[in-house]
């Protein structure tokens, strides 16, 4: 399958990436590991006329620890976050959430960290070949008025199914973006628009360059997810948790995020159930399978046809997924020590 | 339309070609160089055929510009054997029977070359992790994956580890 033609740029800095940008906006499409840009490109369902390589920018790759947050660079091969011990230690919901990125020669190595997160959303009747849709009419995210993933739906009913996005929700994390108009932070549940066509809200001039991850003390975290095959297919369901010890030392728990992924048009943070396991004892194994129960609830209603699993099935495996993450969560050794 | 001269290295040899933009390294090794061992399945980065090493790690060819690779090291199928001497790893496939079409080969040598060099006596878990991104649609996994496990580390049970001894099964 050929690539349809383009303009390639490789500036050797911040600056050139983002004056490209600037200059380009709708028409650049930014190349870092290209596991999703370029198989996109390759269906024709996105044409820039300008590829921004961020092959030179090797500043933009690191994963360092500053004043209370774990920082990685949005070049970061996942590799490279699968392998830090820092990752693992302190936010070990992202080591799992990228250990079950793909397979080791699709994403670990070219894939990066900030592609992970802006993987476009996707649906199974959208993300096919050029041929496949050009035999009926197209979609709400193809340009057309028609959604195929739920009857009657006058907008897109795309899914976010980015293993990265819905651990790091969990976790708190926020974003940093650079443009030429300067940079600006923004937090991950707050960067989704819950429009299915357009789901980020980032302008075309601007750049991903930095992911921060909150280090809270005594936290634990865990990601579920549910795949047909482990290495080759996206959630059909996944589940990302942090725990956060009550300060006191009751053993209980203090505060909880629980987020769940690949049935939204972006990762589902639910606050609601979240709120209910505060003061929940680590040990209440009840309590944390009632949250997947609620959890299952409040997610049910936002799951389409979109990744080619029944419907039913996959609303029945959120509650799964979230009360394993939690349990497994519950069960870490730090969380053991607070008890 | 627009070209541009790349160096790459590829199995030792380096090259400097003129491509376009667009091309893939898949397209690069095939078309321009004629080494047509790496093979395009789907195209999009799914089944691994189009395996080779960047710079040592595994990459799907198929996904990788041409562009990107400039400057690296690439190794493809053909970069294993020394001469007529297969590597190890090739010989354990032939001894094992774990080519049957033949399609997937490349990749699977490819990504398991890229794990044998990590950790020289993985145990089988660890083979089918590395190999889980490449599909044989002959479906003869386990046959590729005794092949590999037994390429650094022949087991004494297994009659098709000492096949290379007494010659039996190939020429």
């Amino acid at each position: 399958m050929r690539l349809p033609q383009f303009t390639y740029h490789s500036p050797d800095t911040l600056e050139g990436v983002l004056a490209l940008l600037d200059e380009y906006r709708d028409q650049a499409g930014v190349l870092a590991g290209g596991t999703d840009l370029l198989v996109r490109m390759k269906h024709r369902l996105t044409l820039p006329k300008v590829l921004v390589s961020l092959k030179h920018l090797d500043t933009l790759s690191y994963i360092k620890e500053t004043s209370g947050m774990l920082c990685i660079g949005a070049k970061t091969p996942i590799i490279d976050v699968i392998r830090s011990d820092k990752v693992h230690q302190q936010a070990p919901a992202l080591g799992q959430a990228c250990e079950r990125i793909g397979a080791v020669s699709i994403q670990h190595f070219r894939g990066t960290m900030g592609g992970n997160i802006l993987q476009d959303n996707r649906c199974i009747h959208y993300n096919q070949s050029q041929f496949h849709r050009s035999g009926r009419q197209p979609c709400h995210k193809d340009g057309g008025k028609i959604c195929y993933a739920r009857d009657e739906a006058d907008r897109c009913n795309s899914t976010c199914q980015s293993d990265g996005a819905t651990a790091l929700t969990a976790l708190d994390a926020q974003l940093t973006l650079n443009s030429t108009r300067g940079e600006r932070r923004v937090a991950l549940d707050a960067f989704y628009t819950t429009d299915g066509i357009h789901p980020f809200d980032m302008q075309p001039d601007e750049l991903l360059t930095q992911i921060d991850i909150p280090v809270v003390p005594g936290a634990v975290s865990t990601y579920e997810r549910l795949s047909f095959r482990s290495a080759i297919d996206y959630p059909i369901v996944c589940a990302g948790v942090r725990l956060v010890p009550d300060p006191d030392d009751s053993g209980c728990i203090g505060s909880a995020r629980i987020v769940v992924g690949a049935m939204g048009r972006s990762p589902l943070f639910l606050a609601q159930v979240s709120r209910s396991l505060a003061g929940v004892t680590f040990d209440d194994t009840a309590a944390l399978e009632k949250a997947g129960k609620d959890a299952m609830n409040a997610a049910a209603a936002f799951a389409a046809h979109n990744a080619g699993a029944e419907l039913a099935y996959r609303q029945a495996m959120v509650e799964k997924m979230v009360a394993r993450a939690l349990t497994q969560a519950a069960a870490r050794p730090s969380a053991r020590k607070a008890r | 339309m627009q070209t541009i001269d790349i160096t790459l290295t590829i199995n030792e040899q380096t090259h400097t070609l003129a491509v376009k933009p667009n091309d893939t390294l898949l397209e690069v090794v095939r078309d321009y160089l004629d080494l047509t061992g790496s093979k395009e399945g789907c195209g999009e980065g799914v089944c691994g055929s189009c395996t080779v090493l960047l710079d040592g790690h595994p990459v799907r060819a198929c996904l990788t510009l041409a562009l990107e690779a400039d400057g690296s090291a690439v190794t493809t199928v053909e970069g294993l054997a020394d001469e007529d001497t297969l590597s190890p790893l090739q010989q354990s496939f032939i001894d094992h029977g774990a080519v049957q079409c033949g399609f997937c080969t490349p990749g699977m040598l490819m990504s398991a070359t890229a794990l044998l060099k990590e950790q020289p006596s993985p145990d089988r878990k660890a083979v089918r992790k590395a190999l889980s991104g490449n599909i044989c649609r002959c479906t003869g996994y386990a046959k590729i994956v005794d092949a590999v496990e037994h390429a650094a580390r022949p087991e004494p049970g297994c009659p098709d580890c000492h096949t290379k001894d007494t010659g039996e099964n190939h020429d």
